[in-house]
């Protein structure tokens, strides 16, 4: 049997700290919600870190696969992308793993991960008493420190010893674990789910938009992009098509009257307030 | 409060629209950092109108008053919403406090302050987080997944820094415009501009959710066995009927879900694995 690598405490480390960076929102504020929401940079930090670039890479494009389309409607998320890529990503490059064999480690990390997130509030919850107080005392640094510093620090603290032990002691582990699983039938079932997790997100963006008058676009897009596969027509391409019948549809009912046009807002609204 | 009283303090310093940039980045930057289960995003809004609030309030206590009038519950998207919001409530305190160091009947009250913010937060965030997150998010990254694939870095780095530039841009034009606009902004979702562009962006995002359907939600049937000598395999029946049938009915399947029981994500993604794993057990896909 090959041998299982490890990560150094260094490399543990820097990539707890990365977690912690993106998931305190405090790297670069709103900068944060496609880090969190995509593991795509996380998964190449997790390779500069590893000296693994290109490995990390392609590992990560498959669990960008069942995360597309993910989003948090109204603030709550089912899973976390980037603390799931930080983990699944380490273990398939240490044990040298198939891609799709990333996504049995990702899906229950990035679970557990939204709970973690959630905990967050909580903490953040007791920190607010500070704020008030601050308020109360009219002390501005005071305020500063317990909306910025405090939330930042509370959320660095809970990230980062949970993630380095998670690396540094558990990635070898799971790894050995996970290549046990190499060419059985799991790797069959693992490869469905990979290929079918993406529905979820795009189902829940096409529910968020709100708009069943519109739902023929949608069918629309899917089976031009079914039938023209072969074309190997590029996305920009597509994004180009999407505005053009955009436009005109847009033009073509606001010449027509615009009865069409008064329901969007409120079913946002309905939709929005669904996810709480 | 006489009028003599309200003499002894400074003027309003008026509000610029660097005022309201600076405003906007600071709602940027804190954003999601003190998100907390009671006030979710009301620290942050205090923490980007500070500036602004001082400005204007140069009594200690309309200042406090101020503070405590932006810290109340407040839950809303990062751009669309904290754009339109942060642009308007300076706006809408620049009059208060105009009206406050006037000693003149207070029309901009506490109430018809918090109202128009809570009447917004929601809608704005709905189509938010539908146009933003759901879809200008998912272009860059089926754009860039491709080159992940190929073991390029650019797949990570090409969609986070154009996202990124993306959010700052319409955050600050929407807080500019909503400022420019003042209390008219409350209409700024009714206007016929506003409502074209979101049944644009709608349909945009409809049709971009169709494309990545098709091209990344992979379900095939593997089922396949011999009926006296014949092959008889499933997916190439499938695909004789309705190219793309499987995918198609996944997503819808997910949808349906969400108009019956409503958005639970989490539910959702959970019987979804659990579906896919027993029918990918059996040998149906």
């Amino acid at each position: 049997m090959e041998t299982i690598g490890t990560l150094s405490v260094t490399q543990s480390l820097l990539i707890a700290i990365w977690v912690a960076c993106v998931m305190s929102r405090w790297l670069g504020g709103g900068a944060t919600l496609t880090l969190r929401f995509s593991p795509l940079m996380t998964g190449l930090v997790v390779g500069v870190v590893m000296g693994n670039v290109s490995q990390a890479m392609i590992v990560t494009a498959a669990l960008q696969l069942i995360y597309m389309g993910v989003f948090s409607p109204g603030g709550s998320m089912p899973s976390e992308p980037a603390i799931a890529a930080a983990i699944a990503v380490p273990v398939a490059l240490l044990g040298n793993l198939d891609p799709e064999l990333a996504i049995p480690v990702a899906v229950p990390v990035g679970m557990l991960g939204s709970y973690l997130y959630q905990f967050r509030f909580f903490l953040n919850t007791f920190i607010g008493k500070y704020t008030d107080k601050a308020v109360e005392e009219m002390n501005d640094a005071g305020i500063r420190h317990s909306i910025i510093t405090l939330p930042t620090l509370a959320s660095f603290a809970l990230f980062v010893p949970l993630v380095f032990v998670a690396l540094y002691f558990g990635a070898p582990r799971i790894a050995e674990f996970i290549t046990a699983l190499e060419g059985t039938p799991v790797i069959h079932i693992l490869d469905v789910l990979g290929g079918g997790l993406a529905a979820i997100g795009i189902a829940t963006t096409v529910y968020v938009i709100g708009r069943k008058d519109y739902l023929v676009f949608f069918f629309l897009a899917y089976f031009m992009s079914v039938s023209f596969k072969p074309l190997g027509i590029g996305m920009v391409t597509y994004a180009i098509f999407g505005t053009i019948i955009a436009v005109v549809y847009t033009m073509a009912a606001t010449k027509g009257g615009n009865a069409s046009a008064d329901s969007g807002v409120a079913a946002s609204d309905d939709d929005y307030d669904d996810g709480f | 409060m006489s009028k003599n009283v309200n003499r002894a303090v400074a003027a309003p310093e008026e509000i610029t629209v660097q005022d309201v940039t600076k405003a906007y980045l600071r709602w940027h930057f804190a954003n999601e950092i003190p998100h907390s289960f009671d006030r979710y995003l009301a620290c942050s809004l205090l923490y980007a109108l500070m500036p602004v609030l001082k400005k204007l309030y140069k009594d200690k206590d309309a200042l406090q008053a101020a503070y405590q009038r932006q810290l109340l519950f407040f839950n809303t998207q990062l751009t669309w919403g904290g754009g339109v919001i942060t642009g308007l409530m300076s706006s809408m305190e620049a009059e208060r406090a105009r009206e406050e160091y006037e000693g003149v009947e207070i029309a901009m009250t506490d109430d018809l302050m918090y109202n128009t913010k809570a009447g917004l937060m929601g809608a704005l965030a709905g189509i938010g987080d539908a146009i933003d997150s759901g879809t200008v998010q998912y272009i860059f990254i089926a754009i860039a997944v491709p080159w992940a694939e190929q073991g390029n870095p650019l797949g990570a780095l090409f969609p986070f820094i154009c996202f990124a530039t993306y959010q700052v841009a319409v955050g600050l034009f929407f807080a500019r415009q909503s400022f420019a606009m003042g209390r008219s902004a409350t209409s700024l979702m009714g206007s016929s501009g506003v409502q074209t562009a979101i049944d644009t962006l709608s349909v945009l995002g409809l049709f971009m959710m169709g494309i990545l359907a098709g091209q990344y939600v992979k379900v095939s049937s593997s089922l396949a066995f011999e009926i006296s000598g014949k092959p008889f395999v499933m997916q190439e029946i499938l695909d004789k009927i309705i190219p793309g049938i499987l995918p198609l009915t996944v997503v819808m399947g997910v949808y349906m879900f969400y108009n019956k029981k409503g958005l639970n994500v989490t539910k959702a993604l959970l019987w979804l694995t659990l579906v896919l794993t027993v029918l990918a057990g059996i040998g149906i896909l």
